[in-house]
């Protein structure tokens, strides 16, 4: 990794076409002004992550025996909870295919 | 009622004002913006997060608070924004993707949860700036000695405690 020191108000250029400006600094956070082309994506390295994440998530299959596990742990009976109450009552309604949950959750 | 055929529950039916509309996407899924949440008997605590725009497309959610009792939500302006708020309410739902990997350990997104308000009918993928939550927070999986066969009759039973 290449570390430069910098002072607010300076900058780096990445290739010949991307410039970092260093625009202010405190104890805990830098803020950052980059020029950069519009073919060049410039994201925060979490919603990369998250992207990838998210990715994973909708691509795994959700087997029933692993669904009632993770439901049986987080079961939540402390009260006061946020729980997603809210939701339940534009939750839509729902046939499943699967024979284990024949009631309807209306 | 529209009805949309998924990978997930088989023929779903949910009406207009169920739909919670994502202006933005969600990362990876940028053009999905519309999706319900859905719920199945004895599962809960777990929401499932179906886009009504790809039926591929279904996320398995628990509240963020489910799985970290502590957790703290916290939004910035722009997200709230993007929420059609102008502060934050109580009554927002704060839900942590769950990744289920067929070969390794199920983790929870706390770093991006998913927030929904059902004032706005809005949802957004908060991506936090700290780095307090991990985007791949490990989930417990202890299993009590049971049978997949037993285990759903308990959920079943289970149900009237949420």
């Amino acid at each position: 990794m290449l570390i430069i020191r910098r002072r607010r108000g300076e900058s780096i250029t990445v290739g010949d076409e991307v410039e970092i400006e260093i625009l202010e600094t405190s104890p805990t956070q830098v803020k950052l002004g980059i020029r950069a082309p519009k073919s060049v994506s410039v994201l925060r390295k979490e919603i990369i992550l998250t992207r990838e994440q998210n990715r994973v998530a909708s691509g795994s299959p959700a087997v029933d025996d692993k669904l009632n596990t993770l439901a049986e742990q987080y079961r939540v009976t402390e009260t006061g909870l946020e729980l997603p109450d809210p939701l339940t009552p534009v939750a839509p309604e729902v046939s499943h295919p699967s024979a284990l949950e024949p009631k309807r959750n209306s | 009622m529209a009805t949309i055929d998924t990978q997930q529950f088989g023929t779903l039916q949910y009406s207009d004002d169920a739909i919670f509309e994502f202006p933005e996407g969600i990362p990876g899924f940028e053009q999905a913006h519309h999706f319900v949440c859905v719920e199945r008997p004895g599962l809960r605590p777990i929401t499932f997060l179906q886009s009504v725009d790809d039926p591929g497309v279904c996320f398995i959610t628990l509240p963020a608070k489910a799985v970290e009792p502590e957790y703290e939500l916290d939004l910035a302006r722009e997200d709230l924004r993007v929420l059609g708020l102008a502060q934050m309410e109580e009554s927002l739902a704060c839900l942590a993707i769950v990744c289920m990997p067929q070969d390794s350990a199920p983790t929870a997104n706390l770093l991006g949860p998913v927030v929904l308000s059902r004032e706005t009918m809005r949802g957004i993928q908060a991506i936090r700036e700290d780095s307090r939550y991990s985007a791949v927070h490990p989930l417990k999986t202890n299993r009590t000695e049971s049978a997949p066969s037993a285990a759903t009759a308990k959920t079943a039973t289970g149900e009237t405690e949420c």
